[in-house]
């Protein structure tokens, strides 16, 4: 059996189905099911004006603009933090929303929009997050949804470990921009909390002791091998990367793993 | 089971979106944003769906502020606002996207903007096209002098009416190079050798 339902899913559906054999949800040997709720540290975005380049643009389309991988804390680098952030970003040529808030009107308008605004440059930094037992999802029995299910209520925070490195992030961007010879750099700085970059996982962490994880390194529950959960719940870590790729990658590890454990008579 | 609220799971998204509008290319509103990741565009007018369809608009709103629209992308020798359907956009992304704070000072807008324009002359509706464009002028060009803590409704009314156009059939295909995906990406292309200088992404 596979559980793939997202991160916040498949603890629900987890924490939800209990048993004499697991009073505390499937497969919740460890207490952990629920808990080291992650996501991306995503403070805001940096944005700066490019001059110049006005003779050219760009055709078609990519998935990407570019990528700065980590740097801090590799290597020689040390924080007063743990882990890092990479930034994403990509550089256009302003469209016609740079007439949201002018004059221009009619005919003229039209004829402004045909030429390409200004080029602009823009980066976001995507940071670790730390896996905290006390950032969990948990279920609450006394409010029901309108299918009569308890609901789910989630609680976590960024601490001190996020909140030193927004600081990196912001500062970083605003430095990179400016010694590139970019202008009017400015450095936006949103309230950030736990859900923001939709990139929640963790909340059912593989691990080599079942005392302190929930899955195998096959995405296996360790008291319950035919089950597989594969999807962001499994991460013990969150990294800086975009993780999709990874979910995916585990998960076609865990269904050769199921597979060949199936052909053995092992499941 | 996150929670059966619709709209306490909107405001939540819309939050969200505040941070990633800037990736759709510039200075969009986040309602407006989301309103474009729901697949909200607008369409060709269907003739005979009129004004009695509108979910938002009362009574006279819709023809002001498709009369407004139409003075800030009129038909030239190439499609205008209303052909683009910018009006029933308006009235649908107001409905389904904009908060209830947000809704009413546009409609209270709307009606301001209307005694405004009428004031001392003529009723909006009833000036001719070039009057409308000056009364529109006048107003756009009094809201970006002044200082406000709510973009004016004309603003709004605006940068509604750029976003739905551009996002349209007709503004897309007249105005910008328009090629299906999947095609390869150039990062560095002469304008002299792009039919159209704006490509849509």
């Amino acid at each position: 059996m596979f559980l793939c339902a997202s991160a916040l899913g498949s603890a629900y559906i987890m924490l939800n189905s209990t048993s004499s054999r697991f009073p505390n949800g499937f497969g919740n040997d460890s207490g952990e099911l629920g808990h080291n709720i992650m996501d991306h540290n995503k403070p805001g975005n940096s944005n700066a004006n490019v001059e110049g380049h006005l003779d050219v643009a760009y055709t078609g389309r990519r998935p990407n603009g570019f990528y700065i991988p980590r740097y801090r804390n590799v290597g020689k680098d040390k924080r007063d933090y743990l882990r890092g952030f990479g930034y994403q970003g990509r550089a256009a040529r302003s469209n016609y929303s740079r007439f949201n808030d002018t004059p221009l009107m009619g005919a003229e308008l039209k004829k402004a929009a045909l030429e390409p605004g200004p080029w602009t440059i823009g980066m976001t930094a995507f940071g670790e997050i730390l896996p905290y037992h006390e950032n969990h999802a948990k279920l609450d029995r006394s409010n029901k949804d309108k299918h009569g299910l308890p609901l789910l209520v989630v609680d976590a925070v960024v601490r001190e470990n996020e909140i030193k490195m927004q600081e990196d992030m912001r500062n970083d961007a605003a430095e990179m921009l400016e010694a590139s010879g970019y202008k009017n750099v400015t450095v936006r700085s949103d309230s950030y909390n736990v859900g923001n970059s939709i990139h929640e996982m963790g909340t059912a962490r593989m691990g080599a002791d079942p005392k302190k994880s929930v899955l195998n390194k096959f995405n296996q529950v360790h008291a319950c091998k035919n089950v597989f959960v594969t999807d962001g719940s499994f991460m013990p870590s969150s990294g800086c990367q975009n993780p999709s790729l990874t979910y995916m990658a585990f998960t076609a590890r865990a269904a050769d793993h199921a597979v060949s454990e199936l052909k053995k008579g092992n499941l | 089971m996150i929670g059966n609220d619709e709209s306490s799971e909107m405001q939540q998204r819309r939050a969200v979106l505040k941070r990633v509008a800037w990736m759709l290319g510039g200075a969009i509103s986040a309602p407006a944003a989301l309103a474009i990741l729901q697949g909200c565009s607008a369409r060709e007018p269907v003739p005979g769906e009129a004004a009695a369809a509108a979910k938002f608009f009362k009574g006279k709103q819709a023809d002001i502020v498709t009369a407004i629209a139409d003075v800030l992308i009129p038909k030239t020798d190439t499609s205008g606002a209303l052909d683009a359907g910018v009006p029933a956009f308006i009235d649908s992304i107001m409905a389904d996207v904009y908060p209830k704070d947000a809704q009413d000072r546009f409609s209270a807008g709307i009606d301001e903007f209307e005694s405004g324009a009428g004031a001392g002359g003529k009723a909006f509706l009833d000036q001719d096209v070039t009057q409308r464009a000056a009364t529109v002028q006048k107003a756009i060009d009094a809201a970006l002098a002044g200082e406000h803590k709510d973009k004016p409704f004309i603003l709004v009314a605006r940068e509604l009416t750029l976003l739905g156009f551009f996002t349209s059939r007709v503004g897309i295909t007249e105005n910008m190079e328009y090629v299906a995906v999947p095609t390869a990406y150039h990062g560095c292309v002469p304008l002299s050798q792009m039919k159209k200088h704006v490509y849509w992404e």
